[in-house]
């Protein structure tokens, strides 16, 4: 796991400041020996392994130059003082050398193997395992479809609503609405009652804390997620406040039950109502049609326990720690929900309360219980432990309380909490399982465990037969939702705010639409037939509403929704030039060709990059201002140090000059022509001129080494393992496999799954113990 | 419960994000002897006015006679303030019933609204906070009166309702507080950690032996993390030993199993909350209390004690009808046996830490929303105080005339220390607090 750390920092570009000592008389005859030639003239700075020396050279001889470069570099410029001193053989023969025993990719996954390892749920998986698990007792959900909306009742007769239906049942988009109007569906005198019923269910798009707030002069109660009592009673008018808040939290990717009604009392001088929300990176609106379904939903549980954050030091986040915290936080969660059932205990065993076989029933989910959250079916033995025992005892204990212990258990259980258990000998339950975690970040729901317990999960046909079913899951949707987030660094884009005077109207609603505009981008993209990878690149369109096109300035006559503008296509490609990103990459005031190089380098063009070996930080004021961005980064990065990464960054980021630090597109900074041109130099050494957004985007759609670190990015969000520990040829074939099928990311995303749910699975026929 | 009320439910009980104190990390509970005498207080209610000739001594001053309906007081007539004469003087919107009961500890008056009473204007809630919050808020904000919950809300047979009607507790202008009207929601409350903690314990050796089979499992290099995992589950266990030995200065009572709460089952209810609430203050969780019968309006059909008509439905008959008055007689002696129960149990109960019983400690205000039910009067509104707590004068029957009852409130805070200058309605604090030292 150390390794692909070290892998993801190490510069492709790093000087090899390859220190020789004088060299000794050489044999013309005999071929030169690298080995030796490295360990006389170059282990004294480099180490022997190349691992470095303290105060000679410390960074360590690795890195991704192709074996021709090196030569050539290493003739070219070593030692430092004296260049030139190897001939071009002896060069190659260290060259040789030292790729193979440890500068290449390959030499250091040789040396040091990654493997599948143990790993406990990451937060997420804990959140919507526990979620799926409780709902597996719960009832199934009919799909929501694709009406857009809430069902709305109407009857007169105000707080009680008993009164006659006054208008026909209908579904409204939106919640917003002054019945006093005379145009309003039904208009209401100021002194008649009126009660209406919006029910179905709210999309939650992201993982966090939405804030609900009603709006009204009049009363209404508002339930979320939940039964009794309402998240927002405000059935009592009060005052002038007109207003009634409320925050819990949801799960991105699934639908919530949601019930709104509201009454205006005979005497009530006002009627109006509006459903808003503030959702996670959002801001304050009108909760929005495409998060709304006429469908109702059962309640999904959320855990509410606060946990520490995942450890994502590798570029993904991945259970490999525990920590008092995270055990504190765990424990907390299992008696959260070991209450809750408590709470509705007949309702998730099918018991009545004074029923004979109440004990029985409560057993009998016991062990339901105890086989889903363990992902396989239980020994006798294992039964007598995690369930039996706790109905036993001098005094039998009432259900609640062993079905409470029986909850702790198993969600303290590491037959709950890791996932790998089986790693050694995997059968199929743990492909199930890692189908499941692959592609919903979640138990495997019965279809799964029914396969496995069929044995029909064995053969590739039917594993990949499952992963196909299971993409039309929301929780699929979610999962790769979070993966574009992730590769595009949206996580880390929390404060867009640009400086007010330059860029007035670049408010938090702007930068909320630019969100919800990206997110559909990819949705249609990546959900799409073709699931063209390259289009996530190559497209003109932008999604915008009518605040997000005025601002941009695009004309189109939708002023609220969302739709989908064709734009010039020398003006925008894709995910390269969407607004958020070229905004998330810029100052406050201007652009930022250095971090939109950077993202560029390592996010689209897939190249690698150490850390800058100094701090230095822009500071707009020690320039002339007459200088262009371009010409004072040029003049910031000049040294000979930082060229040899900003040679490759500095070009990608000046292609993007033509978009200012809110994106928009400019042709002109300060009164001058923008120069967006760039010479860039590939790994092997070849120039290529880029001219703006769209030749980059060119060149990396059409880059296998672009195309390799995708699938590899969403190789590691997927399964949460790197990638190398599924054999050394998994790269390559994936890549291959993704390129057959036209850089469909569907299809890459099940081989991916099936890959990793395969893995080993031949070891499973040796004989199994327990 | 979903979500949000969970997540509320951690909050009050110190278990948010923020505080993060976990299960085993339960702040103390507070039990060494306190600097100064504790001071605590209850507001009960009942609903629906008195019968103010069977209710009211006829005498001033010390030498007075229980009427029918403080009989069952008797025992404690030294420790009885009754306080005849208050008026609840604020006006506004809202009908007599609503006001009568949102501004009873309030003393200010409702928002308009959209709640119609009667041919009244129709109102909303409070516009300010009720002197039990006010005071626990005060408590609350010295470490040495701090308590885990500060206040705790007891309802008997509220109903689910939110309205003005049914709310007398608020933590603020438009803050109704809801009463906990299911005394096992409130056990859970006071010590479902407890329960929870002692649930964990009991499984953590089986974890701990899970670990131990499940490490067969896995290749050498992956044990690590388990040998991790399994010294924090030693961890767990040690600091449950630890925490445990912070015991409670009494058990919590066991509660007699599956009381629905419906009409028939009030009294066992009404005697499971006040135990609940006794055993609250022993275990020193909150200093202020409110114990809620019914509400305004209530219309408890008192079958236990023979009576089929409805409470509010009887307390509108008129004076000459002898049956109601004789039944609403009745009634409002259950209540007052209920208060002797309280009342009772406290003077029981030694005072942990300190001389005297905890009757010695607690002061109970017992009113209602109305004066009398047939007149929705809010004049002489039922004010009847139990107990030693506040420092007052026990033992006698005063005489006011129509004055507002925002001073008895003024005097609450000033007996507790709480030197505020009004409360409530500004206007109807002249005279300042009643003085009943």
């Amino acid at each position: 796991m150390k390794l692909v750390r070290t892998i993801r920092c190490l510069a492709s570009l790093s000087a090899l400041c390859l220190l020789l000592a004088q060299p000794r008389a050489l044999g013309a005859s005999r071929p030169p020996d690298g080995r030796d030639l490295y360990k006389q003239q170059c282990a004294k700075c480099h180490g022997k392994n190349g691992e470095g020396v303290k105060k000679e050279y410390k960074e360590p001889l690795v890195g991704d130059w192709p074996l021709e470069k090196l030569s050539r570099y290493i003739h070219k410029s070593m030692p430092d003082d004296k260049p030139k001193t190897l001939s071009p053989e002896q060069s190659e023969a260290v060259a040789r050398y030292i790729y193979d025993a440890f500068y290449s990719r390959e030499a250091r996954l040789k040396k040091n193997p990654p493997r599948v390892e143990l790993v406990r749920l990451t937060n997420r998986q804990l959140l919507n395992t526990v979620a799926d698990l409780l709902k597996q007792f719960t009832g199934a959900d009919a799909p929501v479809g694709p009406e857009r909306g809430l069902r709305a009742s109407f009857r007169s007769g105000g707080r009680r609503g008993g009164g006659e239906r006054n208008a026909t049942d209908r579904v409204d988009r939106t919640v917003d609405f002054d019945f006093l109007r005379e145009d309003a569906q039904p208009s209401v005198g100021t002194t008649n009652g009126l009660n209406v019923n919006w029910s179905g269910s709210v999309v939650a798009e992201e993982t966090g804390e939405y804030e609900f707030i009603l709006k009204t002069p009049n009363g209404a109660r508002l339930w979320v997620n939940g039964d009794e009592p309402p998240l927002i009673d405000a059935g009592v008018a009060s005052g002038t406040v007109d207003e009634h808040k409320a925050t819990l939290r949801l799960l991105g990717g699934r639908a919530y039950p949601l019930r709104l009604e509201w009454f205006k009392a005979p005497k009530d001088t006002l009627a109006s109502v509006a459903l808003l929300w503030k959702p996670p990176h959002g801001t304050r609106v009108i909760v929005p049609a495409r998060n709304l379904s006429p469908t109702r939903v059962q309640p999904t549980f959320v855990v509410a326990t606060p946990f520490p954050a995942d450890d994502s030091s590798v570029g993904y986040e991945r259970g490999v720690s525990v920590s008092k915290s995270w055990d504190d936080a765990a424990t907390q969660a299992a008696i959260e929900v070991a209450n809750f059932i408590v709470a509705r205990l007949d309702e998730f065993t099918g018991s009545k309360k004074d029923g004979p076989d109440r004990a029985a029933k409560v057993q009998a989910f016991c062990g339901k219980f105890v086989e889903a959250a363990f992902r396989r079916p239980l020994s006798d033995e294992q039964k007598r432990t995690y369930i039996a025992a706790h109905f036993k005892g001098k005094a039998a204990p009432k259900p609640e309380d062993a079905v409470k212990r029986v909850v702790l258990l198993a969600l303290k259980s590491p037959r709950f909490l890791y996932l790998g258990l089986d790693n050694a000998r995997p059968d199929e339950f743990e492909v199930a399982s890692r189908l499941s975690f692959d592609l919903w970040d979640s138990l495997p729901d019965r279809e799964l465990v029914k396969a496995a317990a069929q044995g029909a999960l064995r053969s590739r046909e039917q594993v990949v037969a499952q992963a196909k079913r299971m993409l039309a899951d929301p929780r699929a949707r979610a999962k790769v939702r979070a993966f574009f987030h992730h590769w595009l660094q949206v996580n880390h884009a929390e404060d867009l705010s640009k400086d007010a005077k330059l860029f007035p109207g670049f408010t938090p609603e702007i930068i909320s639409d630019l969100r919800t505009s990206l997110n559909l981008f990819l949705d249609d993209v990546f959900w799409s037939g073709s699931s063209d990878y390259r289009r996530l690149l190559l497209e003109d369109d932008l999604f915008v509403n009518g605040r997000l096109a005025q601002f941009y300035g695009i004309s189109t006559n939708t002023p609220d929704d969302f739709v989908k503008i064709s734009l010039d296509p020398k003006q925008r490609a894709g995910v390269v030039t969407h607004p958020y990103l070229l905004a998330a990459f810029s100052y406050q005031k201007f652009s930022s060709p250095i971090h939109r190089g950077v993202f560029l380098t390592r996010n689209i063009v897939g190249r690698a990059l150490r850390p800058p070996p100094e701090a230095v930080a822009f500071k707009n004021e020690e320039f002339d201002p007459k200088l262009s961005m371009r010409e004072k980064i040029a003049a910031l990065t000049r040294s000979e140090a930082c060229q040899n990464c900003h040679a490759v960054i500095n070009p990608l980021g000046f292609s993007l000059e033509y978009y200012d630090a809110v994106g928009r597109f400019r042709t002109r900074e300060n009164g001058r022509p923008i120069d967006a041109t760039g010479d860039y130099v590939t790994d092997d050494g070849n120039k290529v001129q880029f001219h703006g957004a769209r030749d980059i985007a060119e060149f990396a759609a059409a880059s296998e080494q672009a195309q390799s670190a995708f699938v590899e990015q969403l190789f590691h969000q997927v399964v949460k393992q790197p990638m190398f520990a599924y054999g050394s040829d998994t790269a390559s074939r994936l890549h291959r496999s993704f390129a057959a099928s036209g850089f469909n990311m569907q299809q890459l995303l099940v081989e991916i799954a099936v890959t990793s749910a395969l893995h080993d699975l031949d070891k499973a026929s040796k004989p199994k113990k327990t | 419960m979903n979500a949000i009320h969970r997540r509320e439910f951690l909050k009050r009980v110190g278990l948010s994000a923020a505080s993060l104190p976990f299960i085993v990390g339960l702040p103390s509970l507070g039990l060494a002897a306190p600097a100064r005498p504790r001071q605590r207080l209850v507001f009960m209610f009942s609903p629906n006015g008195t019968i103010p000739s069977n209710y009211w001594p006829d005498e001033e001053g010390k030498d007075f006679q229980f009427k029918e309906i403080l009989s069952p007081l008797e025992a404690f007539k030294d420790h009885t303030l009754v306080l005849h004469g208050l008026s609840n003087k604020v006006r506004g919107d809202g009908d007599n019933h609503m006001r009568g009961m949102s501004c009873l500890l309030t003393g200010i008056e409702l928002f308009p609204g959209n709640i119609q009473g009667g041919s009244h204007t129709p109102a909303g809630w409070a516009s300010g906070i009720s002197i039990d919050q006010e005071l626990k808020n005060f408590f609350q904000g010295r470490t040495e009166t701090r308590t885990r919950f500060g206040s705790l809300e007891f309802g008997i047979g509220v109903t689910d309702r939110a309205d003005p009607w049914t709310r007398m507790s608020y933590a603020g202008p438009n803050k109704p507080v809801a009463p906990v009207s299911d005394p096992y929601q409130m056990y859970q409350k006071l010590y479902g950690q407890l329960k929870d903690k002692e649930n964990l314990q009991s499984i953590l050796d089986d974890v701990r032996d899970d670990l131990k089979k499940v490490r067969k499992l896995i290749s050498a290099e992956d044990r690590r993390l388990l040998d991790e995992h399994e010294a924090l589950v030693k961890q767990m266990e040690k600091e449950i030993a630890d925490s445990s030995r912070q015991k409670l200065r009494v058990e919590p009572p066991a509660l007699e199993e599956g009381v629905a709460d419906q009409n028939d089952n009030l009294p066992r209810l009404s005697r499971m909350q006040i135990d609940l609430l006794v055993n609250s203050f022993v275990n020193d969780m909150a200093r202020v209390a409110t114990l809620q019968f019914t509400k305004s309006v209530g219309g408890a059909r008192m079958n236990w004690l023979d009576i089929k008509d409805g409470h509010h439905g009887l307390s509108h008959e008129p004076d000459k009808n002898e049956d109601a008055v004789a039944k609403l007689t009745k009634i409002n002696k259950w209540f007052c046996g209920e208060l002797a129960y309280l009342v009772g149990k406290l003077s029981k109960t030694p005072e942990p830490g300190a001389s005297g019983s905890m009757l010695d400690h607690t002061l109970i205000v017992w009113t209602n929303e109305l004066g009398k039910g047939n007149s929705h009067t809010l004049d002489n509104i039922p004010f009847v105080l139990v107990g030693g707590g506040l420092g007052f004068q026990m033992g006698r029957s005063l005489k006011f005339d129509k004055i507002a009852h925002n001073r008895l409130h003024l005097a609450l805070a000033h007996a507790v220390g709480h030197r505020v200058e009004t409360f409530g309605k500004k206007e109807l604090c002249d005279g300042g607090p009643l003085k009943l030292g």
